[in-house]
């Protein structure tokens, strides 16, 4: 058995599920195992972005965890980073004028 | 003659004893040698473990090795007057106050806060955190773990899009606990004087 833990942050609402997995367990089933989507209305393990300690990972399903790894669960960009930089830029550009 | 043999034999005895000696502490020296300074453990237990960086140093271990070398004993912010009373306890040193230009010790608890609908998802701020506080990848949202953020403020100034405030944690019922009681017994490593009333 290794230890691992699996995480979900909302503004008002962040969630670290301690947890301990069978050695080979993969991302997915650690999320699953860890019942984490019942703490919160509306997510979908199968649908949400996952990584470990900040880096996303494509196959959840295929990634097998080790030791002492948190498993993050992602939730998307409310802002277009595109348009941020626009708007700083444009900021910038007048505040210099 | 008889004279010359005692010089030899007193020779020696003392030869031999040199030799039994050299070899315990040469055998000694290897068998129980110590890794590191083991003072370096002791005080390392008594930071706060935020690896804030604040005392100067890239993380506590290292200030906990500068201690055992002699560096100045009020230099952890986080810590604040109960880690330099601990410490001056164990480094049996004199208590001073808080080095000012490391920072003072706030006096509400802060927590960082990510303002979401400006946050551009480039992980500078994860990458500066010491404690792992903040959830997110590149091109996702990154959201603050406040149980886990130690108010250190070190993501503040990476981040490029300045979307971090730090705020005071609101005192709610959950949050809200008494003071730590001021006089005896409230600082580490003190002891509250027993009296046993037969």
């Amino acid at each position: 058995m290794i230890q691992v833990e699996v995480a979900y942050a909302l503004p008002e609402k962040q969630l670290i599920v301690p947890l301990s997995v069978k050695k080979g367990t993969t991302m997915y089933d650690a999320v699953v195992q860890s019942g984490i989507a019942d703490k919160f209305a509306g997510l979908d393990v199968d649908a949400v972005p996952m990584g470990v300690f900040g880096k996303a990972e494509r196959k959840p399903k295929e990634r097998v965890l080790e030791e002492g790894e948190r498993v993050e669960l992602y939730r998307p960009l409310i802002a277009d980073p595109k348009e941020v930089r626009k708007k700083r830029a444009a900021k910038k550009a007048a505040g210099e004028e | 003659m008889e004279f010359l043999f005692d010089n030899i034999t007193a020779l020696g005895a003392l030869t031999a004893i040199a030799l039994g000696f050299g070899a315990l502490l040469g055998f000694a020296a290897v068998k129980f040698k110590v890794d590191g300074n083991p003072i370096v453990e002791q005080i390392d237990a008594l930071l706060p473990q935020t690896q804030c960086g604040q005392c100067g140093h890239p993380g506590c271990r290292p200030y906990a090795e500068g201690l055992a070398e002699g560096e100045e004993i009020n230099k952890c912010v986080p810590g604040g007057e109960d880690t330099i009373r601990a410490l001056a306890d164990l480094l049996g040193r004199e208590f001073v106050p808080l080095d000012e230009e490391h920072g003072q010790t706030p006096e509400t608890k802060m927590v960082a806060v990510i303002r979401e609908a400006e946050c551009i998802g480039c992980t500078k701020c994860i990458q500066a955190c010491p404690m792992d506080a903040i959830l997110g990848a590149a091109k996702q949202m990154h959201t603050v773990i406040a149980d886990e953020c130690t108010g250190c403020d070190l993501c503040v100034e990476p981040c490029p899009v300045d979307c971090i405030d730090m705020l005071p944690v609101p005192e709610t019922l959950q949050t809200w606990h008494w003071d730590a009681p001021k006089g005896i017994g409230n600082r580490p490593g003190e002891l509250i004087p027993v009296r046993n009333i037969a």
